[in-house]
């Protein structure tokens, strides 16, 4: 989304309209941010020593964080940046849950057992 | 029994990092191979044809709303039109996409060099791995996990005692193919996300089956129901303008 606002829904009609290119980029926005702050969790629960379950729920929580900065970096209205709520809530979710447990291990691993 | 076992430093030094970077070279070395290997495929001018129909059908779907309703169901007979309408295609000349896959080598040879470029890097690690680093105790997952796991994480350890949670450098391959995949959506740029897991799903259903989606476009457009959405766009103007000037 970033500075340069791109609104893909265009408020002026009351007809929704939807540019398929901005709406593809925000997307690719959100993804970009779960990704990258998977891996820094990952490595953070590694470090501090959580394990089992502690480790997942630090996760949910990161993600539940996440989603509220793309909220409100959206302004708390997600119809004018992207087609459905759930995207914004709960897309990436899965796919950043690999890349958090390798992070997980390899941090853990690093600082605890080595 | 959960004891902590303290492994050897020379273990993280040499097997851990080592094979994730490994791993992380391969896959650029991969992506970039793939880029140069691209053939471009010289378009079959009727494919494109059936292409661009197709796409423009789209979009007077997406905007049918926007148009009076004589406008647009003069562009739906055009489309639709049961002699010479453009996405009209006659039950018989269907074209078969199987035949028309196999006797295009060009296909034939995009279809196989994707497929080798990806199973070969993975083969070669695999078996890298086994060879090299079998035989002990890799790394600790931070979760515990049912004894079932065991024969799959623990392959190269034969001690029963020991706890799942430590696994054999085979499982860090494993953990390290499905957990790279977001770091190379980063690194490599946004379109090169796709690694051997998705490419694999993506297996099953492939080529363009031009007379299907041309049929399917049909019924879409001849559902579709006209709502003029502007009925009174004089009055939506001059609102618009006087908000805009307030």
């Amino acid at each position: 989304m970033g500075s340069s606002e791109k609104r893909p829904k265009d408020a002026m009609n009351d007809i929704p309209t939807f540019s398929a290119e901005n709406l593809q980029n925000n997307l690719k926005v959100i993804q970009n941010s779960r990704t990258f702050l998977s891996i820094i969790a990952g490595v953070l629960a590694g470090i501090i020593g959580f394990t089992g379950l502690t480790g997942f729920v630090f996760y949910f929580v990161v993600m539940l964080i996440t989603s509220v900065g793309l909220m409100a970096k959206a302004g708390f209205s997600a119809d004018l940046y992207f087609d459905s709520w759930n995207r914004v809530l709960f897309d990436g979710f899965l796919g950043g849950l690999m890349s958090f447990v390798l992070f997980w291990t390899f941090a853990y691993d690093l600082v605890h057992i080595f | 029994m959960a004891e902590d076992l303290v492994l050897d430093t020379a273990i993280r030094d040499w097997v851990l990092i080592p094979l994730s970077v490994v791993m992380v070279l391969i896959g650029i070395l991969r992506y970039f191979v793939s880029k140069l290997m691209r053939s471009s495929p010289t378009p079959d001018a009727k494919m494109v044809k059936e292409g661009q129909v197709i796409i423009r059908a789209r979009s007077l779907k997406f905007g049918a709303n926007f148009i009076p309703p004589r406008s647009f169901r003069t562009r739906r007979s055009y489309f639709s039109n049961e002699e010479n309408g453009l996405l009209h295609v006659p039950k018989g000349e269907g074209s078969n996409p199987q035949a028309q896959m196999f006797s295009d080598p060009n296909m034939a040879m995009d279809m196989m060099k994707k497929n080798l470029s990806m199973i070969i890097p993975q083969t070669l690690t695999f078996a890298f791995v086994n060879f090299f680093f079998s035989g002990f105790v890799a790394a600790k997952i931070p979760f515990p996990l049912t004894q079932r796991f065991r024969s799959m994480l623990q392959n190269g350890i034969d001690l029963s005692t020991v706890d799942v949670s430590y696994v054999s450098s085979r499982s860090w391959y494993f953990l390290n193919l499905f957990g790279l995949r977001g770091l190379f959506s980063l690194i490599l740029g946004d379109e090169n996300a796709i690694d051997d897991t998705q490419r694999m799903m993506q297996m099953g259903g492939f080529g363009f089956d031009a007379s299907k989606s041309l049929s399917a476009e049909k019924d879409g457009l001849d559902i579709l129901q006209h709502e003029w959405a502007l009925p009174r766009f004089e009055q939506r103007a001059e609102s618009v303008l006087r908000k805009l000037v307030k």
